[in-house]
């Protein structure tokens, strides 16, 4: 099998389980999604097994190599410096100042800045940004090691 | 690194293709160290030196070099 067509498999995979997921959503039956979740992995295996035309060779495995870990670098740092900030958030951060002190009677308890559900999105959002990162990185990385280049002498 | 590779190639009459083939490679690999681009594997430049049936020292030679600093 070609390696495009693998491809092309990968995305139609894809499409399915979109629409699965859906119609499990619509029908209140999430193991509809399970089950076509399962499948479509032993489907992508199954096709991966039969590709004959691609070679994964050291030198395309540390591009890999290096883009991943550079966006687990980058992605940890905004993560947890995020997640850091809301913890500091919510459990009340102390004050300096004088008149904080003596008034702390009427401010104690949790101290509330973003709902949980927004600090929930936020995250969420920094995990979506980890794929844009690993795209960049990898572009980056297959640049520096000459996978665009194309010249035979 | 420093290589000698596209005159081996030329001395075999093999194009990149031919001998990423023959290494078990891609030819953008070939062509990626040929340009300095990449450095092989210790693994990687002894399979190549080994289809050319000569030492490794003919092929590769080491060279010191300025780093840069950057994201490596």
């Amino acid at each position: 099998m070609k390696k495009n067509i693998f491809y092309l498999i990968i995305g139609f995979v894809a499409l399915l389980l979109l629409a699965v997921f859906w119609y499990s959503v619509e029908n209140f039956t999430p193991v509809f999604s399970m089950i076509a979740f399962v499948l479509g992995v032993i489907v992508i295996y199954a096709a991966y097994r039969r590709v004959d035309d691609y070679i994964e060779d050291e030198r395309s495995a540390r591009i890999t190599e290096k883009a991943a870990l550079r966006t687990f670098q980058v992605f940890w740092v905004c993560f947890c410096a995020f997640s850091i900030l809301e913890v500091m958030n919510l459990l009340y951060m102390p004050h300096f100042s004088r008149e904080h002190w003596f008034e702390r009677s009427s401010t104690t308890g949790l101290l509330e800045v973003m709902s949980p559900r927004m600090i929930g999105y936020i995250q969420l959002g920094l995990l979506c940004l980890m794929i844009f990162l690993y795209v960049g990185f990898r572009f980056y990385y297959a640049k520096k090691y000459g996978e665009w280049e194309t010249d035979e002498e | 690194m420093k290589n000698k590779i596209k005159v081996y190639r030329a001395m075999h009459d093999l194009t990149q293709e031919d001998l990423a083939r023959a290494i078990g490679v891609t030819r953008q690999t070939i062509l990626a160290i040929e340009k300095g681009k990449y450095v092989p594997s210790l693994d990687l430049a002894f399979r190549i030196s080994r289809y050319f049936k000569v030492n490794i020292e003919e092929v590769f030679t080491y060279e010191d070099e300025v780093r840069t600093v950057g994201i490596d």
